[in-house]
């Protein structure tokens, strides 16, 4: 098992090290660098003055040696600040010598991000997995027609359109929730309790709408998963045995049709690090999708490297987790590994 | 006072950060040695008043006595001269120091007078210095100005200091109790980061911003239509800072033909694209300076829509339609072109009515829209293009060397349209050597009068600032005057019943 864990791990380093040199080369492809973007059409802005930007970023050297330099940083774990963002660090803070901490980006947007996609993963499996049952039991009948147009209008209906429309009657026309952002003016005066309900008030319809959208891939995922299992035959013997119909479906069937279901969840684990742009800029949530876009548009290159290196970390491991987790699950698998 | 802005400004020290957000709240934080009053005329803000020596290449300031920053430190000369340093060192990443490296010599004599010699004189000097934001020497000696945590927590001289920085979410800057111009009437200012245009918008139907900049269709369409709406918010016009135009690469045939240049410009109808893209909330402009300042040639009109003359000048040129395709042709060549913009919705609407226009005097025209950093990189600056839809602000100082100089034409350069008159190029020499203001103003009036006959551009439009601000802020200028209703910001307030509970509470 150890030894499996290793081999895993080990072989993640060629991978990282493929991922980030052609996500590095495709970044570079693109025209223009942060000195076009940032002052770039101001006539008080020099040519030379852009030049010199340019040398101190090293965006005048070859492209490999731009690489190997991000390389050699990254070899010490560092990720180097933003370009734009006035020296920012690109992950973690830093500390100067008169001791003020600068907060990292990705550290501030992370947990933000984070919160909202786990809270809306938790929200899509507690509702997804009575419906996707709910459905199975009664195949082709009226509840289970009802719930896969419902699930499907959610997954159809544009985000932005249904958050504007949320936003306008549940903040403007009738002002129960705030609109955006995620703390009201005022947050620091609040108790510990205050500040969650102010919290939870802000993320209200932000988590709706993002687990609105995946209600859909789940709750017919956990259908199929039921409909394949109740048509076994030890269904039927379970049955036939004269066991409640309850005992039937959550004990027998629904543990198995689950079981699909951790790879799907243990995949979905590198898209919690992601958020969604147009989400993120209609609710003015300073999140990890909102960063990526405006580094890319800036071309901010430490923070775009910075981001996709993490994400694919998250994405390898993500991977290795739901392994893990289906063989912790299902004995076949185990066995499998183990050889 | 809480408004929107769409960026979060990556620092406060405006001549590292460079975006708009950064300046925009800096300037409530800093304070520069001149100002633009309410006519954009310079008069001083930190400097009582200044003297130009007779060569015209020395100005000494002389500073108002008895400043402070907020901290209580004394502002003095020594600390203009160390912005001044700031600005020039090499080490600094700024793209700004190109004017100040002009200056051969800055010195402070003593705490109350701060001068500078230029090698030659420079009129665009008086400008640089309404620019540039005197930083403390006293906090930043010796630090690095590229790293120093300074830019997020800055101590300042101006009306407002900042209170907290909410990273992602608000800017809440509070006054200044030192503040060199007098005190503000509004206690707080909050700045939030709503990048969304129509949740900034939901925001303010629902009271929790104050202020926003609307858009033409907000401020044209909504409004009118919800009285509720007008009960409670107040709109304001302002002229804007920009003006859109159509550019030609002149470089490229047949635009080198003067008569091709002035056909397109009569056959482009102005008010139309103002009625259409703007909602009619716009002027045309005749001239690269703002309307109702004195570097506007009062004498100058806008080319007419006049779609004979068009195609009598195009005629002249040799341009007709020999094969009957409804494309007017020379040479067996058929006039088209194509219109290169970024994206951005009232450039890319203004195209397409171009497009229309043109099409009816018989010049066939594409239109392509690309992300700016594309744009720029792989068209602008090698000089492959045959017209653009962009901007140019309308600079409060008249110099525009920069953009229409014949030397100015190098990749990365602004002159990237290839224009070259010997007379446009001798008139921008002199206005930068002169620095009086009414000998400039005759210079500048006679290069736009060039400019527009030439037709280098077609001056499109200039669009309106449309500020929408709550009716319990009192005393804003209306009509807004050429600087804009942010003018006296500091002498607005909010009637102490007005007042929104959360923050006065605190």
């Amino acid at each position: 098992m150890i030894r499996y864990l290793l081999k895993r791990l080990f072989w993640m380093v060629p991978l990282l090290v493929g991922i980030s040199l052609i996500s590095f080369l495709i970044m570079h492809l693109a025209p223009g660098d942060i000195t076009t973007t940032e002052a770039g059409f101001n006539p008080k802005a020099s040519e030379e003055s852009r030049q010199k930007l340019r040398e101190i970023y090293h965006l005048d050297e070859p492209l490999i040696v731009q690489y190997g330099l991000w390389l050699k940083r990254m070899g010490t774990l560092d990720f180097g600040t933003s370009f734009a963002s006035h020296q920012r660090p690109v992950f973690w803070e830093k500390k100067d010598d008169q001791g003020n901490v600068t907060p990292g980006m990705i550290q501030e947007a992370l947990p933000i991000t984070l919160l909202i996609n786990v809270l809306s993963l938790v929200l899509i499996v507690v509702i997804a997995l009575p419906l996707g049952v709910i459905s199975a039991i009664h195949q082709n009948r009226p509840p289970d027609r009802a719930i896969t147009v419902f699930v499907f209008v959610g997954f159809a209906v544009p985000g932005f359109w249904l958050a504007l429309m949320l936003m306008y009657w549940l903040g403007v026309v009738n002002p129960w929730l705030p609109i955006s952002g995620l703390h009201s003016l005022g947050h620091e005066n609040m108790g510990m309790l205050g500040r969650l309900w102010d919290l939870g008030r802000h993320l209200a319809i932000p988590v709706f709408i993002s687990a609105l959208s995946g209600l859909a891939g789940i709750s017919l995922f956990v259908r199929n998963g039921m409909l394949d299992v109740l048509h076994q035959d030890y269904i039927t013997t379970a049955r036939a045995k004269g066991l409640p119909e309850n005992t039937v479906i959550y004990r027998h069937a629904l543990r198995n049709a689950l079981l699909p279901l951790i790879t799907l969840l243990g995949l979905s684990i590198p898209g919690l690090i992601g958020g969604s742009v147009i989400a993120e800029s209609l609710f003015a949530i300073p999140g990890m999708g909102k960063l990526f876009y405006d580094a890319v548009l800036m071309r901010d290159f430490p923070v775009i490297m910075g981001i996709l290196t993490i994400g694919a970390v998250l994405t390898l491991l993500g991977n290795l987790l739901a392994d893990l987790a289906y063989a912790w699950a299902d004995p076949r698998v185990r066995r499998g590994v183990m050889q | 006072m809480i408004d929107a802005m769409t960026g979060e400004p990556s620092g406060l020290i405006p001549m590292i950060a460079g975006e708009s957000a950064a300046s925009t709240i800096a300037s409530n934080i800093f304070n520069t040695l001149l100002k633009y009053d309410k006519n954009l005329e310079l008069e001083g803000e930190l400097a009582k008043s200044w003297k130009i020596s007779s060569d015209q290449k020395t100005i000494t300031f002389t500073l108002k006595p008895g400043m402070k920053w907020a901290d209580g430190a004394p502002l003095t000369s020594a600390d203009v001269l160390f912005t001044w340093k700031l600005v020039t060192d090499d080490n600094t990443r700024t793209p700004y120091g190109a004017d100040y490296k002009l200056v051969v010599k800055a010195e402070a004599p003593d705490p109350g007078t701060f001068r500078v010699t230029y090698g030659q004189p420079y009129a665009p000097a008086m400008d640089s210095w309404a620019g540039l934001q005197v930083l403390p020497e006293h906090i930043l000696k010796g630090q690095d100005i590229n790293t120093t945590s300074f830019a997020r927590k800055p101590i300042g001289s101006h009306y407002y200091q900042l209170g907290e920085w909410k990273n992602g979410e608000r800017i809440s800057l509070v006054r200044n109790p030192n503040a060199t111009q007098g005190q503000a009437r509004i206690d707080r200012l909050v700045s939030r980061f709503i990048p969304d245009p129509a949740s900034q918008f939901l925001e303010l139907m629902a009271d929790n911003i104050d202020t926003m900049g609307l858009s033409p269709i907000q401020y044209a369409r909504i409004f009118p239509a919800r009285e509720e709406l007008n009960r409670k918010i107040a709109l304001y016009k302002e002229l804007g800072n920009a003006y859109t135009y159509l550019g030609f690469n002149l470089k490229h045939k047949p635009f080198d033909d003067k008569r091709v240049r002035q056909a397109i410009n009569y056959a482009i109808d102005k008010q139309e694209l103002i009625d259409g893209v703007l909602l009619g909330l716009g002027e045309p402009v005749a001239s690269p300076y703002k309307p109702g300042t004195r570097w506007t040639n009062p004498n100058l009109r806008p080319y007419a829509y006049d779609t004979e003359k068009a195609k009598a000048l195009l005629r002249e040129a040799g341009f007709e339609d020999h094969d009957g395709d409804g494309i007017l042709d020379r040479d067996g060549k058929p006039l088209a072109f194509e219109i290169l913009t970024n994206q951005n919705k009232q450039r890319e609407m203004s195209a397409v009515l171009i497009q229309r226009r043109l099409k009816e005097v018989g010049i066939s025209v594409n239109i392509r829209v690309l992300e700016w950093a594309s744009f720029i990189g792989r068209f602008i600056k090698t000089g492959e293009f045959d017209a653009v839809v962009l901007g140019w602000s309308l600079s409060l100082d008249p110099d525009q060397y920069g953009i229409w100089h014949s030397s100015q034409q190098a990749p990365g350069q602004f002159n990237f349209i290839g224009y070259n008159n010997p007379k446009v190029d001798r008139l921008l020499e002199q206005g930068r050597l002169e620095l009086n203001p009414d000998k400039r103003m005759k210079i500048y009036h006679e290069f736009a009068a060039t400019l527009l006959e030439d037709s280098p551009v077609v001056y499109l439009f200039a669009g309106y600032g449309l500020p929408a601000i709550h009716k319990r802020v009192k005393g804003i200028d209306n009509p807004a005057p050429p600087a804009g209703i942010g003018h006296n910001a500091y002498e607005w307030y909010i009637p102490a019943p007005l007042r929104r509970t959360e923050i006065s509470a605190q």
